[in-house]
């Protein structure tokens, strides 16, 4: 598409001026999507609404069909909370409990030490920040109003960086039975999670449902938990780290995404 | 040529007289700080035109309806989401078009499907005047045919008289990319209109 081409597109249905017109008797493209938007310049008005008895307020002639409901409810709501509350307090409310979670999972997970992480200090703290990071971002494109979504390569190769720089970062120090320390790992992962993630479904279901929303909702909550067994696991092994950590946290993403598209949504709102 | 928006209709009321002449945004911004009126005056003023969108999009008046008072359900719920400085009537049509693709997402109601559990092909219309009902069938089929990329930028485009940037604001899209989809549509339905109309000669 040319910029004159851009340009006919934006006078559909005006008069165009003369260099424009000229155009579109020499450009075939042109002439086409004209003709389209002709072909389709008469017919089909507005519809108007079926006739509605549900209520006395409809005999009003000054009230629109569904205004009586819509009236109402908006009249409830305001009474239960007569100002707004922004956005950005659903996105406090789950920072909070991203960051309760990891405190009281290191609590409860740390007896003798706060982190069993036996890899260079300067690198576990690096991790984790780089972790942080994700989790305030994924928390933050989950539940902004912005309409203009992260598209889903940015959310996926985001992600698989992380996983790939946990895995690759381990101290290589072996721990428990591969088996053992795998399904130990997998299971504080798990039981971690439940909170932050519960907490961001309900948060999520305020809004219109975004698959990509949902996924890096799902990745932020589980990475609340991936902090926590980054600094408290003492296994180091790529393979651990691998199947016990990121593949875990992973598939959280994708449960969150299954979770979601299955919850009722209680408004659709971008 | 487009359709301008609907005056606000205020009746006798003074308190609405006081809220007609603002813009949906200061409206907006009212009705977040608390006042009924202005959601009633952004209710009269948009939701014959939401409701014959979405009647277009779902091909159902009857779903339109009850997708009309999602909307606005949706609006006064998540009325915090709407961020100051931003357009009210993109977003009031984000609303509407995620309210749809729910609905259709979801499954239709049986009521809403034809026996062989198709949709519907044609929207009984009740608006006034003689109009080309062949025509509109055929519109209509043509619009349907097209993906919901494209459908949705035309829909927005040649019936609720948006512009493109509007249309990006309302999707979430760029600008450019509204206009390569609403130039693909418009080239599709010419080709799917011109065989329609010789199927009908034939």
């Amino acid at each position: 598409m040319t910029p004159e081409c851009s340009r006919v597109m934006d006078r559909l249905g005006e008069a165009l001026p003369p260099d424009l017109a000229a155009h579109v008797a020499n450009c075939q493209e042109c002439q086409v999507v004209t003709g389209g938007f002709e072909f389709i310049s008469g017919p089909s008005p507005a519809p108007t609404a079926p006739a509605s008895a549900s209520s006395d307020d409809e005999d009003d002639e000054d009230t629109l069909p569904g205004q009586f409901d819509a009236r109402r409810f908006a009249l409830e709501t305001l009474a239960k909370q007569p100002k707004a509350r922004p956005w950005w307090h659903g996105l406090v409310l789950l920072v909070g409990v991203h960051a309760a979670t990891v405190g009281v999972g290191l609590m409860l997970l740390s007896r003798d030490f706060w982190v069993g992480n036996a890899a260079h200090s300067s690198i576990v703290v690096g991790v984790a920040i780089l972790i942080l990071a994700l989790l305030g971002a994924g928390t933050y494109i989950a539940l902004s109003p912005h309409r203009r979504v992260v598209p889903w390569v940015a959310v996926l190769a985001t992600s698989g960086a992380l996983g790939l720089t946990v895995v690759l970062t381990g101290s290589g120090q072996q721990g428990r039975a591969f088996l053992a320390g795998l399904v130990g790992c997998m299971g504080t992962e798990l039981a971690v999670t439940v909170v932050p993630l519960a907490v961001t479904l309900v948060l999520l279901s305020r809004s219109a449902f975004h698959p990509v929303r949902a996924l890096a909702a799902g990745l932020s909550a589980g990475a609340a938990s991936l902090l926590v067994l980054h600094l408290h696991c003492p296994d180091g092994t790529a393979s651990h780290l691998l199947w016990g950590h990121v593949v875990p946290w992973l598939g959280l993403g994708g449960i969150a995404v299954l979770l979601r598209s299955r919850m009722p949504t209680s408004s659709h709102a971008p | 040529m487009k359709p301008a928006s609907a005056p606000v209709r205020t009746g006798d009321d003074s308190g609405r007289a006081s809220v007609a002449p603002e813009s949906d945004e200061v409206l907006m911004a009212r009705f977040c700080e608390g006042q009924a009126l202005a959601f009633d005056a952004l209710f009269q003023r948009h939701s014959r035109q939401v409701r014959g969108y979405l009647t277009r999009l779902t091909g159902s008046a009857s779903t339109a309806e009850d997708l009309v008072q999602l909307t606005f359900m949706s609006l006064v719920r998540s009325r915090g989401r709407f961020l100051a400085g931003s357009r009210f009537k993109p977003w009031l049509y984000a609303i509407a078009t995620n309210a749809a693709r729910d609905f259709q997402r979801r499954g239709r109601r049986p009521e809403e499907l034809t026996p062989e559990g198709e949709l519907p092909t044609g929207v009984a219309d009740e608006g006034p005047g003689p109009r080309d009902v062949g025509l509109e069938r055929a519109v209509r089929q043509a619009l349907d045919a097209l993906p919901e990329g494209q459908r949705i930028p035309i829909l927005l485009h040649r019936f609720e008289g948006m512009g493109f940037a509007e249309i990006a604001d309302t999707l979430g899209l760029t600008e450019s990319a509204v206009k390569v989809r609403a130039h693909r549509g418009y080239t599709r339905l010419r080709e799917l209109l011109a065989t329609l109309r010789t199927e009908t000669l034939e």
